[in-house]
Formats: structure tokens, sequence, C-alpha cells
């Protein structure tokens, strides 16, 4: 009877393996013919150092993988983006690679891709409106760069109990902005270092706003021993303002993030301290290989640093100081 | 019965041993599994929903704090950018004062040079407001933004959106705003957007104080890894580990969101229990349904078991009462299935065996009555063996006797001859004594003188002859009795051979022999009895003559006596003696020719009486082996009745155990 029962359920797994087995290669047999995968490059713009690198690889990347990517830029209009989302479809299009004017209208591009899969990449939608394998996020972990610019100022103050730190931050609102402050304040929380924030102000990802935060700071007369940029742009405002004020960048580390060539050139002239790569080059070459995957309707689970949840890609950040900074001028 | 009974209630047993742990598994799998999956997806859909209530919660308090920092922005932009003299700045804090009534008292503004400017409706004392938590809070930052909550001077909670206030002078000036935390707290008490789910927002810049919380005694307190409360103890690990990604506290979900721009995490939490509450009741039906089944699926089986084997149990009974011979039954079950076709097999076989027993048993009869037949046959002629047996002994024994009658007969014909013989020879005698008689009367006629003397030894003489004479009647009497007897004897012996001509043809094949014989011995008695009816014909014909010769020689006698005294008439008679002396000699020669004839027969008839006599013996050897082959018969025909007695009985019991066989 058992090996009756036993033989029954053999039979089933075999019949079933060989159904699933068949739609499975019908399904690879589909992919293989539907290769040449177009997809639309939605960018906002390309005047942020790293939105051009980050476009500039997308696209190297396409062809060096045989997608067919047309990039489009919508500056920040949400209207505009949306439009250009929900044509995609109709164009033939089977994937977007999409950088949001704003995080907040996730939801409203998810409706208007009209079941096309969305890799999105620079600016982190909120979770829930991310889903396996069709609405991604091909990114660095933001938490993961304001770690590491709290590791490095922790070691060059030589484990401080407490000291005096300035956050000059991008955007409001922005996943980057949040992110990464929160986790220069975590690190520092969880090392049980008393930090005193004399300064955290937005400072809009550019320098001349960090310069004249600085200077305003320096009104207030309160000292400072670490300052932590959102970006290197404002950090390299905040050498000047240091340098400006008779403060030596040396003493006082100044912290970005993005690692752009300006940034690497302070570093490698000794005015910044450190910065974090954010890796364009891999985060392109991901965002393009999801986007040719999810197009041929595949899951992204097995691309390298794909979270289990099948939403995020999260490509590592670099950290980078004066050891190595020369290398990403 | 007990055995059916018994038997019945193991296949129910065995069936119910096999389905119901089968069932109450399946049930209990299907039970856990649903329970499990509705207990996932409850989780998971409470989740969301606390999810989407804390989403809901932290955007309500980032709103309102994002709207109130709007308004204090636009007033510190107005003030930054409006003309710088007193008054104007004096009257757009008046004009502000109650404006919001989230932040009644309007804007302040605090100098590094302990100036401080407020409402002139709020009438407060002067102060140094550099020692103010606010004004130190302010002077981080320029867009003016939520500090952590602080205790004001009167004691109570209080947070303050602050900013350095640029207005180009070189005084470092911070405008500030106090706003009653009670709008937060409302949001967090009762913003809650899910049912039995509760908010607690705290300031994770200060050691994880509780800004707002249902429980008011938690108000302003810190919560630490040590709390006494699991599910407080719990949110500060998670706090303290930066880990808030919604889980598992203490029996309670647990989700986080830090709000933005501040050091705020709203905490919202909902017990599980409370969430699987329907999927505790869900399995309890669930279970409850699963017990109801099994019990269904138990009377079903029991139900139909014994719907299943009740014609079973009949084909059972019925195949009992064929066990015990009983071919009477009838099996008729209307059902289509497997036992169905079983009862119609069985209905045919037993059909079948009803009219094989059936023909069996007309067949036994028929054999039994055959056997019945065979039997008394048999014993009939065993019987008739056995009369044959003992006709065949009395006709050995008439035989026998016939052979002795013949061995008579040739003795007596023996000694007929050897008479006979004699009588010849007496007649030779005669003859001579005639020839002598003729010679002395010649001599007589010659010596008359010795007459008287010869006529003596005539007179002797002729009494001699008539004695011889005399004699040889009674001898001839003695064959005539003889004869007669020998004649009885041949009647009879073919009267015998009459019996046993008709006894052998009653006994058919095997006395057929024997009727040949029988009718031989018939012919042989038919020819003895002629031969004696001969015999007695030619010993009357002899009596006869001895009749006349006595006559005769009384004649010589008287002759002889008147001789004797008339010897005077002698002489001349003489003459006429010699002549009838002459007379007397042919007579002599007549007789003693007739006697030599007998003497000729009754050889004749001593040969065959004493072939008679070795015929005799024959069939004596015959009809003893006759008897011996009747008995034989006698003991095979036995044999036979025995035989057909025995088959009688075994088809008696054939028929008996046929009989057993109801039909």
């Amino acid at each position: 009877m058992n090996s009756r029962i036993f033989k029954k359920l053999l039979s089933l797994a075999v019949v079933s393996f060989v159904f699933v087995s068949t739609l499975t290669s019908c399904g690879s047999n589909q992919g293989n013919s539907a290769d040449g995968v177009k997809v639309k490059l939605i960018m906002t713009d390309t005047k942020d150092a790293f939105r051009k690198n980050l476009s500039d690889n997308i696209k190297e990347q396409a062809s060096s993988q045989g997608v067919n990517l047309t990039m489009v830029n919508t500056g920040d209009d949400v209207d505009k983006q949306a439009k250009e989302v929900r044509k995609a479809k109709s164009e033939g299009y089977k994937a977007i690679i999409l950088r949001l004017s704003d995080a907040e209208t996730a939801l409203q591009m998810n409706v208007a891709s009209n079941g096309l899969p969305i890799i999105y990449v620079n600016t982190q939608p909120n979770d829930e409106h991310l889903s396996d394998s069709e609405y991604i996020y091909v990114g660095s972990k933001e938490q993961d760069a304001g770690k590491y610019q709290a590791d490095y100022v922790y070691k060059k103050l030589n484990n401080p109990s407490s000291f005096n730190a300035i956050i000059f931050e991008g955007e409001k609102g922005h996943s980057g902005t949040i992110g990464r402050t929160s986790a220069v304040k975590k690190f520092f929380r969880q090392k049980n270092v008393s930090v005193n924030y004399v300064f955290m102000d937005y400072a809009n990802w550019t320098s001349e706003e960090a310069k004249a935060k600085f200077n305003t700071f320096m009104k207030t007369k309160q000292s400072v021993d670490a300052i932590f940029c959102n970006n290197d742009t404002m950090a390299i405002g905040a050498v000047e303002a240091l340098k400006e004020n008779g403060l030596d960048p040396k003493k006082i580390p100044v912290c970005g993030v993005d690692a752009s060539k300006e940034g690497c050139q302070s570093i490698v002239d000794g005015d910044m301290s450190f910065t974090v790569l954010q890796d364009a080059e891999t985060q392109a070459e991901m965002a393009v290989k999801c986007a040719s995957l999810l197009g041929k309707g595949k899951s992204i689970k097995d691309v390298k640093y794909a979270t289990d949840d099948g939403k995020y890609i999260w490509v590592p950040f670099k950290p980078v100081d004066s050891s190595n900074a020369s290398q990403y001028k | 019965m007990q055995k059916e009974k018994k038997k019945t209630r193991k296949i129910r047993t065995k069936l119910l041993t096999y389905i119901v742990p089968i069932v109450v598994l399946m049930i209990a799998i299907l039970v856990g599994v649903s329970t499990e999956l509705s207990k996932k997806e409850l989780t998971k859909m409470a989740t969301s929903q606390l999810e989407s209530s804390i989403t809901n919660q932290s955007d309500n308090i980032e709103s309102w704090m994002n709207d109130l920092l709007t308004y204090f922005s636009s007033v510190k932009n107005t003030i930054e950018n409006g003309p710088k003299e007193q008054e104007i700045i004096q009257r757009t804090l008046d004009a502000n004062y109650k404006f919001n009534k989230n932040a009644p008292d309007g804007l302040y503004i605090g100098g590094s040079d302990g100036s401080y400017m407020e409402a002139s409706q709020l009438k407060s004392k002067s102060f140094d407001p550099t020692t103010r938590e606010w004004y130190k809070q302010g002077l981080t930052r320029v867009e003016m933004a939520f500090g952590p909550v602080y205790k004001a001077v009167d004691g109570k909670p209080v947070i303050s959106a602050t900013g350095i206030l640029n207005d180009g002078s070189d005084v470092v000036k911070v405008i500030g705003a106090d706003v009653s935390i009670d709008k937060i707290s409302v949001i967090v008490n009762s913003g809650v957007k899910m049912d039995h789910a509760s908010s607690t927002l705290i300031d994770i810049s200060d050691s994880n104080k509780i800004i707002a919380d249902r429980d008011t005694s938690r108000l302003s307190k810190q919560i630490s890894e040590s709390d006494s409360n699991k599910l407080y103890s719990g949110i500060a690990k998670a706090l303290n580990k930066g880990n808030l990604s919604t889980q598992n506290i203490a029996s309670y979900i647990v989700s986080f969101r830090e709000i933005s721009g501040t050091d705020l995490v709203l905490v919202s939490y909902v017990k599980q229990s409370v969430i699987l509450a329907p999927v505790t009741n869900l399995a309890r039906i669930l279970i409850l349904l699963g017990i109801v089944s099994v019990l269904i699926i138990i009377v079903l089986v029991v139900l139909v078991v014994n719907r299943v084997v009740a014609p079973i149990s009949v084909i059972t009974k019925h195949i009992k009462s064929m066990s015990d011979g009983d071919f009477t039954i009838d099996v008729d079950i209307d059902s289509n299935d497997e036992i169905g076709d079983m009862g119609g097999r069985i209905h045919e076989f037993v059909d079948s065996m009803r009219d094989m027993i059936h023909s069996i048993n007309s067949e036994s009869m028929k054999l039994r009555e055959e056997s019945d037949n065979s039997d008394s046959v048999s014993r009939s002629m065993f019987n008739a063996s056995k009369a044959q047996g003992e006709a065949m002994k009395q006709l050995n024994e008439t035989v026998d006797q016939l052979a002795e009658a013949v061995n008579e007969i040739a003795s007596d014909a023996t000694t007929l001859a050897q008479i006979v013989t004699d009588t010849r020879d007496n007649s030779e005698k005669a003859d001579a004594s005639m020839k002598e008689t003729v010679l002395i009367s010649k001599k007589g006629i010659e010596d008359m003188r010795h007459l008287s003397i010869a006529m003596d030894e005539i007179q002797k003489a002729n009494s001699n002859l008539v004695n011889s004479i005399n004699d040889v009647g009674k001898a001839s009497e003695e064959i005539t009795n003889i004869v007669s007897l020998i004649h009885e004897i041949a009647e009879e012996t073919n009267l015998l051979s009459l019996n046993a001509s008709i006894e052998a043809a009653r006994a058919g094949e095997a006395g057929r022999g024997f009727a040949v014989v029988a009718s031989e011995i018939g012919n042989l008695a038919n020819t003895s009895a002629s031969n004696a009816k001969n015999i007695s014909d030619l010993i009357a014909q002899v009596h006869r003559l001895i009749e006349n010769a006595v006559n005769e020689a009384d004649v010589s006698a008287k002759s002889i006596e008147e001789n004797g005294k008339l010897i005077e008439v002698a002489v001349s008679t003489f003459d006429q003696i010699y002549n009838n002396i002459q007379e007397s000699h042919s007579s002599m020669e007549k007789m003693v020719k007739n006697v030599e004839k007998v003497d000729e027969v009754a050889t004749n008839v001593a040969a065959i009486s004493e072939e008679q006599a070795a015929s005799a013996e024959e069939i004596l050897a015959t009809s003893n082996n006759m008897v011996e082959q009747a008995e034989n018969i006698t003991q095979s025909s036995q044999d036979v009745a025995d035989n057909s007695h025995e088959l009688a009985n075994t088809s008696e019991t054939l028929t008996d155990y046929v009989h057993r066989f109801k039909i």
C-alpha cells in the first residue's frame, strides 16, 4: 500500500516536474527571443555630477548589455514624468528606469506605468510603494553612507566620548538627506558618544548654502570638531567656509558623500577628509541588468546585491579618503 | 454467526482504523494549514494596517509640524526681510499672538545680547533668553525646526520650533515659538487608524523619552531596556539598536516611524492575540467542523460498511448453508457493485449445483434401483445356481445310481450270459443226451431186451432233461426279470436324461455340454430298453420253446411210462418214439440254436452294458465336473450377490449422501 502511494506521489512529482520544466523552458525561450529589451530611461536632469555620471553609465551599460535604451529628461516636473511613464507601454518599452523628481510620487508612477516594471534609481521611494520584481530600487543604502562618515570621524577623533558636530543636510525630505543624517546620529547614539550637534541645517546640496549656513553658525560662537555633509558639494562649501573663517579643515574633518571628482580632488588637496563613493557604474550596471530581466518578465532575486524581498538592489558604497581618493578623481 | 459478526466488526474497525486517523490527520493538517495561513495572512494584513496607520499618524504629525514650521518660517521670513525697526517687529509678534491655536503665544525672539521680544499681550517678566533651552536649540540652525521636547519654565512639557533669525545684525538672535504637545498627543493617542492598536511617541535624542502615550504616567519618562514592561523594554532595545523595521515584541506587532526632521519616533503596536482572535475563532470553528465531519465520516463509514457488508454476510450465510449442503437458498442481491456480481455468481453457482445434485440424485436413485435389481437378480441367480447345483447333485446321484444300475445290468447280463452259456452247455448236453437217446433208442430198438433197464435209464435221463429244461425255464424267467429291470432302469434313465436335458437347457450355456451328454444318456437308455425288449422277446420265445420242450419231455415221459408198461406197445410205437425223439432232437437243435442266439444277445447285452457302464462312468465324471462347476457358479453367484449387495449398499450410501443436499 505504502509503495503504491509512494509510486503515485513519485509519478505525480515527475509529472509536475516535467510540466513545470516545460513551462520554465517555454518562459526562457520567450525570454531569449525578446532579447534587446526596449528600455526607457527617465531622468530629471544631469546637472548633478552623480546623476550625470549615473545616466552616462546607464547608457554605456545598455549598449554593452544589448539593451535598446532611450533617455528622456523631464526636469522636476512630476506631471511630465508621469506622462512619460504612462506612454512608455504604448511606445513598446518593456521596462522603465526612473529617477523620481519627488520620492513621494512613486505610487503615481507605479499606477501610470500600466504594469511596466520600473527600476527606480537615485531617488528612493517609500518601501510600501515597491514590490517584488516589479517596482524596484537600485541604489546604495543611504544609511551606509552616513555610517561610513560617522565611523571615519569617530576614528579620526580618537573615539571621543563627546564632541561638537555640524551636519549640512541636503534637500528637506530627500531620502539621501534623511538616511545619511539619521545614520550619523544613530552611529554615535549606539556608540554612546554624546554628540553636540551645534549646527544642523539643510544646505540643499549646494556649496553656497553650506558656506552661508556655516558663516551663520560662526556667529553663534560655538566650536565644532567635525562637519558631516550629505554630499561632496556641500562639503566643499564647508571647507571653503572653514578656510574663510580661519579654521583648519585638516583639524576639523569635513565629510561628504558621492566621491565626486571635485570631492576626491578636495581630498587629494587635503581639504575634505572623507567621502563615500556612490558607485554609479555598478548602480548603472545593475539598473540596466534589472531592466533587462524585468522586461523579460523574470525575477531579480538572483541578481547580485538583491534583497530577499526582491525590492532592492543595494550597491555598496565605497569609503574614500586620502588613501584612495586619487583613483576616483 | 458469532464469527460472522466478529468478521463484520473487523471490516468496519479496520476501515475506521485506516480512515479515521487519516481523516483526523488530514483535518488536523487542513485546520493547521488554514489556521497558519490565515494567521500569516491576518498578521500580514494587520502589519500592513498597522503600518498604514502609523504612516498616517506620522504623516499627520509631520504635516502638522510642517504646517506650523511653514507658518513660523513665513513669520521669520517676514521679519528677516522686512523693516528692522523694533516696533514693526513687535507689531508682527503681537499680530501673531493667538493667531494659531497650536502656538497661541506666537513667536518670540531672544538675542545673544540678552534682548528678548515677545507678543506684548503676554507680559512676561524679563529674563535672559540665552539660558533658555529653546535658545540653545535655535542656535543650531537657521531653518526653523522642532527640537527635542523639554520642560518649560512652568514645568509643562513643550516643544519649540526655533532657528537663527538672520536679520543681518551682528547679534545672534533666535526666533522661536512654543507649541503645546497636546495636539501631538491627540494625534498619537486618538489618531490610531487601527482597532486595538496603540501608539507612543518617543524622542530618541533624549534617551527614549516618551512624549505622548495613552498611559499618562509614562509621559516625559524615559524607557530603558530594563523596563518592567516587556513591550517597552523591547521597544527600547529596538530603538537603541536602530532596528526600526516592523517586528514582533513580547506578543505585540510593533511598527516604528521616524518623524522626519525630528528625532521623534512614533511607535505603534497591537497585540497579536487581538489580531489573531478571529483566527483562534476560525480554528475553533474548524476544529469543531473537523470533529463533526470525523463523526459524520465514522457514521458514514459504519453505515456504508454495514450496507456493503450486509450482502456479504448474506452471501456468507448462504455459503455456510451451501457448505452444510443446503442448496435451497436463494441468493438475491440487487446491488450493482462487485458484491452484487458476487451474489449473482453465487446464485448461478447454486443453480448449477442444484441442477447437478439433482441429476446426481436421480442418477444415484437409478443406480440404487439398478443395484437393487441386480442384487435380487444375483440373489435369484444364486438361488437358481444353488438349485441347479442341487439338481446337479441329484443328477449326479441319479447318474451314480444309473451307473450302478448299468453296472448291475452289466453283471446281470454277464450272469445272463453265463447262464445262457450254461443253458447252451446244458442244451448241448441235452442235444448230446438227445443224440445219445437217439443212439440209445436205436440201441433200444436193437436192445429191446435191455429195454427195462434202458427204460429206467431213459426215465432217469428224461427226468434229468425235464429238470434241466425247468432250470432253463427258471433261468429264462430270471432273465425276463432282469430284462424287465433293465427296461425299467432304461426308462428311468431316459426320464432322468430328459430331466437333465431340461435342467441343462435351463442352465443355459453352462449346461449345453451336459445337455449333449444327457441326450446321449437318453439315447443309450433307449437303446438299452429296446435291447432289453429284444432280450425279453427272445426270452419269451425261449420260454415258449422250453415249455414246448417240457411238454415234449412230459409227453416223452408219459410215452416212456406208457412204454414201460406197454413194452409191447413200445416196440410198435418204438418207431413213433424214435420219430418223436427225432422231432425232439430237431426241436432241441432249434432250441440250441435259439440258445446260441440268446447267448449271442446276452453277450451283446453284456458288452452294451459294459459300454453303458463305461458311459455312465463318463457321465458320472462329467456330472461330477458339472457339480463342481455348479458349485463354482454358486460360489460366483454368491460373490456376485455379495458384490451386488455391496453395490446396493454403496448406492444407498451415495443416495444418502446426495439426500443430504437440500435442493
